[in-house]
């Protein structure tokens, strides 16, 4: 049952205000940083920071202490994105391709092994020393890619953690994760390559 | 191929996610597979990259101060009541040291008035915070309705068979609950997605009425009394909501009230069963 800390909750938001206010300060600049990457925009990703915190605020008395405040939380940020203006375009523009390639059970397919370019590091380590092509690869990624980058590489989230945020399964998680780190290599690829072209 | 690791597992070890038997067995082909262990460093190196890079945006002193200041603000105004009855505690206590009787009846007239004006503001405050939450929860299911409808891709559970739908919510949420059967021929179950309202698990029934679709949201009661089905409107949208003592449940469309009114009278009469 700790699947669901909102059953049988109680309303008894007073006396528990000012922990929501220790533990989601410190949560402030990181829940910042990932909605800026997610809605793209400064403006936009403040008022995702301030929804989010307003309906984390009213739900708290729901909230297990105890229990995950930082997946908590920022599902609720993922949520509150998916149903925002910038949300919506963002989930309608994702290419029917990367649709398809999850199955009939919301897990998405491995790329297969031939798909890895395994190249010498050495080129690699260049590439991922140039922090701008980072941006820009990460940039690249569609939404339900960025989103899991973020979470695992950014925000340190174990996979466990990823799949309370995402309300998907641990597998799905895993199998997301490779697909992003593909992409953002065969990005990271034409990058540098174009890069090479023009200098 | 099918002799490298596979690169899920290759993932796992640059996330620190592998279990101890899979370390040891990840560990021990690499050390003798070079091209294996040339992936999993680039995808060590990957992982340490996006998380510096990843760390690209930092709210201003200015968004955090207001931000502080919203919390703060939030939570005062929860917690003014709890400072009015604080304060007028201490004129209570000031009171006592007057002349025994006068100061006694005095402090018994103030506490009645305060405590009779403290007692309206304190309805009016819980009359008003109902009236935003209400509202904040009608926007969301016009929201979530707008969002279902733009995406046009089919529910999470597609089946116009109530013995479809229903078990699929089993272990998804934390109550269960009935559909109608024996519907009019033009009013028809589509499927049903699994939703957030609030923060809460709700399910969102797909009906369609015609050729107007409606999402039936179905939340788990948590305080409150039945009531039967009501309609309002919210953004040129019609809804339709009852309570039973365990579920409340609110529909929404653009479909005529008296047959939004008709599919929610079903589904509540199917409570009861």
């Amino acid at each position: 049952m700790t699947l669901l800390p909102w059953k049988g909750a109680t309303h008894e938001v007073g006396p528990r205000s000012s922990t929501f206010e220790d533990l989601s300060l410190p949560l402030l600049p990181a829940l910042h940083n990932v909605a800026h990457w997610l809605t793209r925009n400064p403006s936009d990703a403040e008022d995702l920071v301030q929804e989010t915190l307003l309906k984390a605020l009213r739900g708290f008395s729901g909230f297990e202490p105890g229990s995950n405040f930082k997946a908590w939380i920022f599902r609720i940020l993922r949520n509150s994105f998916l149903t925002s203006r910038s949300g919506l375009a963002a989930r309608y523009t994702v290419s029917l391709e990367e649709e398809l390639q999850e199955d009939s059970e919301g897990r998405a397919r491995l790329y297969p092994e031939s798909a890895i370019d395994r190249e010498t590091p050495e080129l690699n380590v260049i590439r991922l020393a140039d922090r701008s092509a980072i941006h820009k690869a990460m940039e690249q990624l569609p939404p339900l890619l960025l989103e899991v980058v973020l979470l695992c590489d950014v925000e340190e989230m174990k996979y466990k953690e990823i799949a309370v945020v995402l309300s998907i399964p641990i597998g799905t998680v895993m199998s997301r994760i490779a697909r992003a780190r593909t992409h953002l290599r065969q990005s990271l690829n034409g990058i540098t390559s174009t890069k090479e072209l023009h200098t | 191929m099918s002799d490298h690791v596979p690169i899920g597992k290759l993932n796992a070890l640059a996330d620190g996610e592998l279990s101890t038997d899979q370390l040891i067995w990840v560990t021990d082909h690499l050390r003798s597979c070079p091209e294996c262990t040339s992936f999993a460093l680039e995808q060590s190196l990957l992982k340490s990259a996006t998380m510096r890079a990843g760390q690209r945006y930092t709210p201003s002193n200015e968004v955090v101060a207001r931000m502080e200041r919203m919390i703060s603000s939030q939570n005062l105004s929860r917690s003014s009541d709890e400072g009015k009855r604080d304060s007028r505690r201490s004129v209570l206590d000031r009171s006592a040291q007057w002349n025994v009787w006068g100061g006694w009846i005095a402090a018994a007239c103030l506490l009645f008035l305060v405590g009779g004006v403290g007692l309206v503001k304190i309805n009016q405050y819980g009359t008003q915070t109902a009236a935003v939450e209400r509202a904040a929860l009608a926007t969301e299911f016009g929201d979530q309705h707008i969002a279902t409808l733009a995406a046009g891709q089919p529910p999470q559970v597609l089946s116009s068979d109530r013995h479809t739908v229903k078990p699929w919510f089993q272990g998804k949420l934390p109550f269960t609950f009935n559909l109608p059967e024996n519907m009019p021929d033009d009013m028809k179950l589509n499927g049903a997605n699994l939703t957030y309202l609030h923060n809460r698990p709700a399910a969102q029934l797909l009906y369609s009425i015609g050729r107007h679709s409606v999402s039936v949201f179905v939340q788990q009661q948590t305080s409150g009394e039945g009531q039967t089905v009501q309609v309002s409107q919210q953004s040129g949208f019609h809804l339709a909501s009852f309570h039973t003592k365990d579920l409340s449940v609110t529909g929404i469309s653009d479909v005529e009230p008296a047959r939004l009114t008709d599919l929610m009278s079903r589904i509540e009469q199917a409570q009861t069963k």
